[in-house]
């Protein structure tokens, strides 16, 4: 009965930490003022860290990285109205908006830089994060993945590129999602 | 309510869910007219909406795991931008031409009120304080008392004399 006792304070202890880590739209929504500080330092408190081992996927020098998140943060706590029309809860609207910036960032330094930092991405000791939930998939699998989220490309080009046609890469999507959310759950 | 759905939008909402656009929506590779497609079945579907706040609390927990936090001076840094930005023009905000406010328009949807953490502590401190202040008022009334007892059958016969 102790040992029960114990397990679930600690059960509860882990999910009151999730729940400081997490925040709803209403909470966020109360202590909005868009752009200002104390939104932006709400969500840089909630939020930076796992955002900035997000960005650390497509660009793994981490000063770069930390530069990407200022600049990332300046721009997104003025469109949090945004976040809150959307259907993605906040820290998934802020992930997926960053990726946006990530990107165009990425393409505004050129094919060059872009190879460059593919070169890194495959290194070992680049940060994997999402990649690591597709350890056991098939190097083409990884491939596709990697190309369709890291460096934006779209499954028309990857299907070009491979000389497959476009359902066999939609598949091969399909199936990385799944072992994505399977290994998530 | 759900089958008559499907049936009006003449998609198998299974077989939708099935095609990965929930994770393609999530994490961002879903195309534009997917994203369209997505949000105007949303609403008609409640088990798309259940299985897409699945995947995100798991994908935020997955985040909570891995995260890494950023250096120091990034913050600095941010704050410095921060400083830098300018006011939000009403004009640039959606909806909100008319309104000369800056604030976001939203509406409450819970009962509770939330207030900033330090409350909790001073809460605690005040009430800690008040139960020390009703103690001592008890202890320092019931000792007045004790002295007043003491010293009443002395005043009494001082009554007599006089």
């Amino acid at each position: 009965m102790p040992a029960n006792l114990s397990l679930f304070i600690a059960r509860g202890g882990e999910i009151l930490a999730i729940l400081e880590k997490t925040i709803a739209k209403d909470i966020l929504k109360s202590e909005l003022y868009p752009g200002g500080r104390p939104a932006a330092e709400l969500l840089y408190a909630r939020y930076s860290g796992m955002l900035y081992s997000y960005i650390l996927q497509f660009v793994p020098d981490r000063k770069e990285a930390g530069a990407l998140l200022v600049d990332i943060f300046s721009r997104l706590t003025t469109q949090l109205q945004d976040a809150f029309d959307s259907p993605l809860s906040i820290y998934c609207w802020l992930q997926v908006e960053s990726r946006k910036i990530i990107l165009e960032n990425i393409q505004n330094k050129g094919v060059g830089d872009v190879a460059a930092g593919a070169g890194l991405v495959k290194g070992p000791k680049a940060p994997a994060l999402y990649f690591s939930l597709l350890e056991d998939a098939p190097p083409e699998h990884q491939w596709v993945f990697r190309e369709l989220f890291i460096y934006g490309r779209t499954k028309e080009e990857l299907a070009i590129q491979s000389g497959k046609d476009l359902g066999y890469v939609s598949r091969i999507l399909r199936e990385c999602l799944g072992v994505i959310r399977k290994n998530l759950g | 309510m759900s089958g008559r759905d499907q049936k009006k939008s003449g998609v198998n909402i299974e077989l939708y869910m099935q095609s990965g656009i929930i994770e393609s929506y999530a994490l961002g590779l879903a195309t534009s007219e997917e994203v369209v497609e997505f949000e105007q079945l949303l609403p008609h579907f409640p088990e798309l909406k259940d299985a897409l706040q699945e995947f995100e609390y798991h994908l935020e927990l997955f985040s909570i795991d891995n995260e890494i936090p950023p250096p120091p001076e990034v913050r600095l840094q941010m704050e410095d931008r921060l400083r830098t930005l300018p006011a939000i023009p009403d004009r640039l905000r959606r909806g909100s031409r008319s309104h000369r406010t800056e604030y976001v328009q939203a509406k409450e949807t819970s009962g509770h009120i939330r207030v900033h953490r330090i409350w909790r502590t001073l809460f605690i401190a005040v009430f800690v304080l008040a139960k020390i202040f009703l103690i001592l008022a008890i202890y320092y009334f019931l000792e007045y008392r004790h002295a007043e007892r003491q010293l009443h059958p002395v005043a009494a016969p001082a009554v007599k004399q006089n």
